[in-house]
């Protein structure tokens, strides 16, 4: 009989190996003991030569490194440490504080706006930053439309910009625009950025250093790797004490955590509740959990369409009914996600915008409130005609039952554990749910291909942004074309108030558009914010001797809303081997026979294969 | 003749496994099987449906060890050892039918090739050979990526990737079996091609068949752990390599987890290790040459 080639054996022992080597290297990164100058160049707070290094574990590639197209969040951060914006906002309050400007003044009727340039920033090639700059960015932003990409919403109603002379910037507006003072773009160079032929393809990512004019000048990329920023000795604000900052990349939230831990890297963000849990404990370590930016919601198809009127993807048409998306969030129980997925580490989600905006938050009281209720949910869907039928499953009037697809991110461990509760809930009502967890949730989001999906933003101290993402001027022109919208809401009362909104001057009577604004996001039912979790993170604090938090009681370090934390962070005097706590050393007591055992069953597999090799024909 | 029939396969099987018996190691690797499929399909009784449930989950979150939760809680506060019972079904499902599926194609394809010969056989073969070398587990990754998240997915994804081996072993067996002269005669009398291929070449691949199905198990069993750890395996079904994949992602790594992360590894090893340890024994029956020291 002829037997198999001793190819396959291989495989096998292949195969054992692949799942042995992860939980081996997992292991390895745990358990291993701590030695805090690390063997890379990049890496650890102290360094050979005297240089101060602070590592940043970062998991989110950056989209973009030109500020025209970049919307990540660790792009947008990244952009914050090398370009200054106009003003910026203060670390103890989120007020607004001169950045490029000093000074501005609107005319009395509101319409031009005049911003006086500081003379004491220069960009880092040594050239001055003039106003000129500041009119180029903004003029190349009105006039082409690929430079409009990431940051449109703010110049769309911008009429002319000029600059008289170098220390005087001139805006004129078509009509009001609350925005003028929180205009959160990147201000770049004239005369690196005119050469620029194709916004929408040119990525900043070929020449280093990259001219910039914030705290840090980005010296080194690599995709998904790191990035290299060193302080810009120039600032006006005065030079970071580090001597570089360098964001790595950790796809895995534990290797992350585990480098920390050995004091390669000197902060970690996200952490999870295990992680944060364990961090707690450990020497050295310094976890900071703090409101968030963010806030998580659910999102409901309302039907895409794009502004040309055509109707596109493939939104299941029961969720039009606004009677179903009442009876689906009626299902949800909020504060069981907080408990148990976030355990305590977020808020239980009420309007859009997170309480730590104290100004503009809103919360749904009294009847308005979509409160956590199954009977409701049940007589809702009853109402409405959605009966169950002998399978205890609802089926609309045209027969088609209720089963629903859900986007979800499938890097986001919340997303998943989500999904698995809004299974069961819905699924007690009778409504079939499908988690669908992709790697790339944009292709189908962008087609409308989609029923519900997970959802979230981060929000800055002025709200605009995120409301602008709801109004029907985000709509794509065409089916083909990708608009800013998020979720293809397009509601005209939204509009309206979102509209008079913008042209508020006064703060007390915006901020209460903006509630209104939320209310009526509410109760079109499109989304429902289910918490806004909390920013957990750590760091070394034989690394980082002082750093500052925004807001300064209580705030987070990571995605802050200006450059205050890398800025103002001090290295600490010197970094001595940072010791391990107990519990890997247990970790490896079971996990080195776990691996043995794996390793074992491929060696097997390989001997028993070898010693029969001479048998075979 | 059916009553001659069965008795002399009656024989067949008994001398089957008076020969399995004495092989200890086979014997180890069958009980332990045995063993972990009773547990496989007795999980509905044993522990109850609900223990997949998060809305109804007992304990709280990454509980150690305790008697209520021999082997600790997840995130979810689920009991781990209820999950590792139904991790099983899944595991073991997953690995028999990607098995039957890769060692049904590749049988397909090695008797069609072996058969017919000619330009048919060098087309497959070339096909064959082109799987052959590619990276299997890189292929799956590929595979399982681009279609969607589902039990199937994964193992349509393993059985593609895997049969080539199957193909090239069951090719060759066929040409040995079809230069035998009593298929010659079958042909002089008037046989098919079915004929041949049904009655007389299939019953002579079958033990090799058989041996390289159950081999084939234990290589399925880890290429699907081995993707859902990666997390391409459907986030909804409970399995060992999805339990892997969870404890990683709640931390359990980094915050010294430990009963979260090795049942689950140590039960792989140990199914793939029974797998292996059958296929073995198997092999040798059937190839008296190869048992003979034995």
């Amino acid at each position: 009989m002829v037997i198999m080639a001793p190819h396959r054996s291989l495989r096998l022992l292949l195969a054992t190996g692949t799942v042995a080597a992860s939980l081996l290297t997992t292991a390895l990164a745990a358990g291993s003991p701590a030695r805090a100058v690390a063997a890379d160049g990049a890496a650890g707070a102290d360094e050979g030569d005297g240089k101060t290094v602070l590592t940043v574990a970062v998991s989110q590639s950056v989209d973009s490194l030109s500020p025209f197209l970049a919307q990540r969040l660790v792009s947008t951060s990244l952009h914050r440490l090398t370009y200054e914006y106009l003003t910026n906002y203060d670390a103890k309050d989120a007020r607004t504080i001169p950045g490029l400007a000093t000074a501005w003044k609107p005319s009395p009727d509101k319409l031009t706006w005049t911003y006086t340039i500081r003379d004491d920033s220069t960009w880092s090639d040594g050239k001055p930053a003039t106003a000129e700059d500041a009119a180029w960015t903004f003029t190349k932003m009105m006039t082409d439309e690929n430079a409009a990409t990431a940051n449109g919403s703010f110049t769309a109603n911008f009429e002319k910009v000029t600059a008289p002379d170098a220390r005087t910037l001139v805006i004129k507006l078509k009509k009001p625009q609350a925005t003028m003072t929180a205009l959160d773009v990147p201000i770049v160079p004239k005369h690196v950025w005119e050469k620029v032929g194709d916004f929408s393809k040119f990525n900043n990512d070929k020449q280093f250093p990259i001219v910039g004019n914030g705290p840090f000048v980005i010296t080194d990329y690599k995709v998904d790797q790191y990035v290299r920023l060193e302080p810009n000795k120039t600032f006006w604000r005065g030079a970071p004490a580090f001597d570089e900052l360098v964001l790595r990349y950790y796809k895995d939230g534990d290797a992350a955590v585990a480098a920390l831990r050995k004091g390669e890297v000197s902060f970690v963000p996200n952490l999870t509740p295990a992680q944060a849990a364990s961090l707690k404990s450990a020497e050295n370590i310094k976890v900071n959990d703090a409101p968030g930016r963010r806030f998580f919601a659910l999102a409901t198809n309302p039907g895409a369409r794009s502004k040309d009127g055509k109707k596109f993807g493939s939104g299941h048409p029961a969720l039009l009914d606004p009677a179903v998306r009442r009876a689906l969030f009626h299902a949800v129980d909020r504060k069981t996600i907080v408990d148990k997925v976030f355990q305590g580490h977020a808020v239980e989600g009420e309007g859009y915008i997170p309480p730590r905006f104290g100004t503009y938050f809103w919360k749904p009281e009294g009847a308005q409130k979509i409160d956590y209720s199954p009977a409701r949910a049940g007589q809702l869907l009853d109402k409405a005609g959605y009966r169950k039928n002998g399978s205890g499953k609802r089926v609309g009037k045209d027969g088609r039952p209720l089963d629903f697809r859900i986007l979800c991110h499938a890097t986001d461990p919340n997303d998943k554990a989500v999904g698995k509760y809004l299974q069961e809930w819905w699924g007690e009502l009778g409504i079939g749910l499908k988690v669908d967890c992709l790697d790339n949730v944009s292709d189908p989001w962008l087609k409308g291909d989609y029923d519900l999906a997970f959802d979230g933003w981060s929000v800055n101290p002025d709200p605009d942004f995120v409301l602008s993402i709801h109004t029907c001027g985000a709509l794509p022109a065409t089916p083909k074309d990708t608009g800013a919208t998020d979720n293809f809401i397009c509601d005209k009362q939204y509009d309206e108030l979102y509209a008079a909104q913008a042209v508020e001057y006064d703060p007390a009577a915006r901020a209460g558009l903006v509630k209104r604004l939320q209310s009526r996001l509410y109760d079109t039912g499109y989304m429902n914010v289910m918490a806004y979790p909390n920013a957990v993170e750590a760091y070394r604090t034989d690394h980082i001797a002082s750093i500052t938090t925004m807001p300064a009681a209580g705030g987070n370090i990571y995605g802050q809303d200006g450059y205050w934390s890398w800025w103002s962070a001090k290295p600490a005097a010197e970094a001595d081997g940072g010791g391990d706590s107990g519990s890997p050393a247990r970790l490896w007591l079971v996990l080195g026979p776990a691996a043995l055992v794996l390793l074992a069953a491929g060696v097997f597999a390989a001997v028993r294969r070898r010693t029969t090799a001479d048998d075979r024909e | 003749m059916t009553s001659l029939t069965w008795t002399r396969r009656r024989a067949s099987v008994a001398r089957f496994w008076r020969r399995y018996r004495r092989r200890r190691a086979g014997l180890y690797g069958l009980g332990a099987l045995v063993l972990i499929a009773l547990a496989a399909l007795a999980a509905p009784l044993l522990v109850g449906g609900d223990v997949q449930s998060v809305t109804h989950a007992p304990g709280t979150a990454l509980e150690p060890p305790s008697r209520e939760f021999p082997l600790g809680t997840d995130q979810f506060g689920r009991s781990l050892s209820g999950l590792l019972l139904w991790g099983a079904r899944v595991s073991l499902a997953v690995g028999l039918l990607a098995a039957a599926l890769s060692v049904a194609i590749g049988t397909l394809i090695g008797v069609l090739a072996g058969h017919y010969g000619g330009w048919f056989a060098t087309v497959a073969m070339r096909v064959t050979d082109w799987f052959l070398v590619m990276p299997s587990l890189v292929l799956a990754i590929v595979l399982a990526t681009v279609m969607s998240r589902s039990m199937w997915t994964v193992i349509l994804a393993i059985g593609i990737t895997s049969w080539p081996t199957t193909a090239r072993l069951v090719r060759a067996q066929t040409i040995a079996v079809e230069s035998r002269p009593y298929i010659e005669r079958a042909k002089a009398l008037g046989g098919g091609h079915r004929h041949v291929m049904t009655r007389h070449v299939l019953p002579n691949v079958m033990p090799l068949v058989l041996s390289q199905t159950t081999l084939c198990i234990s290589t399925a069993i880890l290429t699907e752990a081995t993707l859902a750890f990666l997390g391409l395996g459907d986030p909804t079904v409970v399995s060992w390599g999805g339990m892997l994949q969870d404890a990683r992602e709640t931390g359990a790594v980094s915050s010294g987890h430990w009963w979260y992360l090795a049942p689950p590894g140590i039960a792989i090893a140990v199914v793939a290790l029974a797998f292996t340890l059958c296929g073995r024994a198997v092999e040798s029956v059937l190839n008296p040459r190869l048992g003979a020291g034995r």
